[in-house]
């Protein structure tokens, strides 16, 4: 590396221009690096949209099949009142509740009547899987109607001998949800978010190789390093190409399921998603140090490798723990501890979470984000430069 | 024109291995001066060095009167290197490649594309220009190649092992745009370890094996030297043994 001379700005300028130039002739890389960006967001939400529906389906036109239902007529009024469909249970419910082919079954006691004549409690099972997540909905609401039914018939008997419905249920629980509709959807939401950021990092990838290992797999680095640009020179103008390219790539990923959210027929589920075009620019800038970041990191670990493939194996360590940290995260079960706002991707996670929720995202805590990223940044683009600088660069040409 | 003095240079953990054990020649203006040896024995380091790529241990050495460690910008302005990596950026015309090394080499927008016409045009490209090098020929990415390290007019041209993997139409012509350089007033400095071809083009002749000069001068005066009938006879007898050498 060298100090600098005149024409520095013109070569690094030169050397960023050609990568653009070379990249975005690479058709058929160009082409799944755009096409996967842009369909990650809308195929993901309306897979989700999807399946938070059928979830809201379930609970809105639950269908529960009922053993013996002549046993407690009142209670099946009830139910029916509540826009359940009752059916009779076939024989074998429980093995197809066992294997998922049916959620929840109502089972009446046949001394259902009896007992409660006689002033005993009527026994009722509910037959469900707990371990099956699609079955949920359905458990839950076949539960809490039963409970309602429960409660009711309580009161009014408690009427009936004159008593408040108080003195039977002296424990009034009110629910106070303080998710917003907005704040339930944003696991949803972040994990195409997050399904973005490692696309751009996959789609960088590549072109980060070509430009590394690519130079030394085609024997054009030592012809490249024989010219007045230095390997400092060399190492920028590379890294701004590529930064300008992984910025493309996360805007077109964020845009897409921004767009999708805005105007596809996405089915109705009662949780409106305010995913705002101010919401694509915070996005932007929460991830913005890591636009800077993973390049260079891309580009250091590719100038390594002798070959691209002997490159890639270095990159898919980068791979493997950038999509490590958020899954870690998701184990926490506290409040974030403030020092993870400085270290790099957690830092994006936790204020690209905040954007989803619709918090207020402060300057300082997008400085403090931006702080380490920035600074690895520098050292990686300075590494980068130094690892081509040896003579050691040019033994395996 | 290029002096060296003294210059040697060592690789491995413990400088074991002597790349380069002090070497001292000159290359003048307007002639090719040839550096035979048979591999291993030193020449591309030697021209690494002349290049800035490699920093010598000791001795020194000016290119166009740059001082290769104390002036390596201007040394690197100063030549035009063609050698045995001569890769290209497939994806990129055969215009855009000459240029991209113009444009580190601070050649001016203004001459550039006069400057790239006529280089290809010698170098019979012009139809080629516009095209991707990607489907090229060896000889047709040779030409490039050679255009890419002509592109800022350096007054030095150092050459490695150019015509490896060239066929004969190849090599031909690219003897044909080395005599040209030197009707021009280049100094070319010229390796192989292929004797004829050494013959065949250079107007001097250095020897080297070792990492040492073992003789030099032109193809009569070596025979002269070694006391030998045949030139070829002359080489062995000069380096010791004729190992590694290709007639």
């Amino acid at each position: 590396m060298s100090r600098a001379s005149p024409g520095m700005l013109t070569r690094i300028l030169a050397i960023a221009r050609k990568e653009l130039r070379d990249a975005s002739r690479d058709r058929r890389t160009l082409t799944m690096t755009v096409v996967s960006a842009a369909l990650a967001g809308p195929i993901f939400l309306v897979l989700i949209f999807n399946l938070i529906a059928s979830q809201a389906d379930k609970v809105r036109d639950l269908t529960l099949p009922v053993v013996a239902a002549e046993r407690a007529p009142a209670l099946i009024d009830y139910l029916k009142r509540q826009q359940v469909t009752i059916s009779a249970a076939p024989a074998d419910y429980e093995a197809r509740i066992r294997a998922g082919d049916m959620d929840v079954a109502l089972l009446i006691d046949e001394n259902f009547s009896r007992d409660v004549a006689a002033g005993r409690a009527g026994v009722v099972q509910l037959v469900f899987d707990r371990s099956r997540d699609r079955a949920q909905a359905s458990i839950n609401e076949a539960e809490s109607l039963l409970r309602g039914y429960d409660r009711l018939w309580g009161a009014q008997r408690l009427l009936l001998r004159g008593m408040a419905p108080t003195v039977g249920n002296p424990l009034e629980l009110r629910e106070v949800n303080v998710a917003t509709p907005r704040q339930s959807g944003a696991l949803v939401l972040f994990l195409v978010a997050f399904y973005g950021l490692l696309a751009a990092i996959v789609g960088g990838m590549a072109f980060a190789l070509e430009a590394t290992a690519g130079e030394r797999e085609r024997a054009s680095l030592e012809p490249l390093l024989m010219t007045p640009a230095s390997t400092l020179e060399i190492a920028v103008g590379k890294w701004m190409s590529l930064a300008i390219f992984v910025a493309l790539i996360v805007f077109i990923t964020v845009g897409g399921f921004y767009l999708t959210l805005a105007f596809a027929p996405l089915p109705a589920v009662g949780v409106p998603f305010l995913f705002s075009a101010r919401d694509v620019l915070r996005f932007f800038a929460v991830l913005l140090p890591l636009i800077a970041l993973m390049p260079a990191v891309l580009l250091w670990l590719g100038s390594r490798g002798r070959s691209i493939r002997e490159a890639q194996a270095n990159t898919q360590l980068l791979l493997f723990v950038v999509s490590l940290v958020p899954a870690a995260q998701l184990f926490l079960q506290r409040k974030e501890p403030a020092w993870l706002l400085y270290v790099p991707v957690s830092a994006q996670y936790v204020l690209l979470n905040r954007v989803l929720r619709g918090d207020a995202l402060a300057a300082a805590d997008l400085a403090q984000a931006a702080i380490v990223p920035l600074l690895l940044t520098a050292a990686a683009i300075w590494a980068f430069a130094h690892t081509w600088s040896r003579e050691a660069a040019l033994a395996g040409k | 024109m290029i002096v060296i003095e003294s210059l040697a240079k060592a690789f491995g953990p413990k400088r074991e291995v002597r790349a380069v054990d002090s070497v001292s020649m000159t290359a003048a203006d307007g002639a090719i001066t040839g550096l035979l040896g048979p591999n291993g024995a030193g020449k591309t380091t030697l021209l690494r060095m002349l290049a800035t790529l490699v920093v010598p241990d000791s001795g020194s050495a000016r290119v166009a009167g740059h001082d290769i460690v104390g002036a390596r910008a201007d040394v690197r302005r100063s030549i035009g290197v063609l050698s045995d990596a001569r890769g290209l950026y497939p994806r990129l015309t055969a215009r855009e490649n000459v240029e991209y090394f113009g444009q580190l080499h601070g050649v001016s927008p203004a001459v550039m594309r006069a400057r790239t016409d006529r280089l290809l045009e010698t170098l019979n490209l012009s139809a080629l220009a516009e095209r991707c090098v990607q489907g090229f020929s060896q000889g047709e990415r040779m030409k490039v190649a050679i255009a890419r390290a002509l592109i800022h007019d350096p007054p030095v041209i150092l050459l490695d092992e150019p015509t490896n993997g060239l066929d004969i139409m190849s090599v031909r012509a690219l003897r044909e745009q080395l005599r040209a350089l030197r009707a021009a007033g280049k100094c070319l400095l010229f390796s192989s370890h292929v004797m004829q071809e050494v013959v065949a083009l250079c107007d001097r002749i250095v020897i080297v094996g070792h990492g040492r000069v073992v003789a030099q001068g032109t193809a009569a005066e070596l025979v002269a030297q070694s006391g030998a009938d045949t030139l070829e006879d002359a080489f062995v007898s000069l380096l010791g043994s004729g190992e590694g050498l290709a007639a």
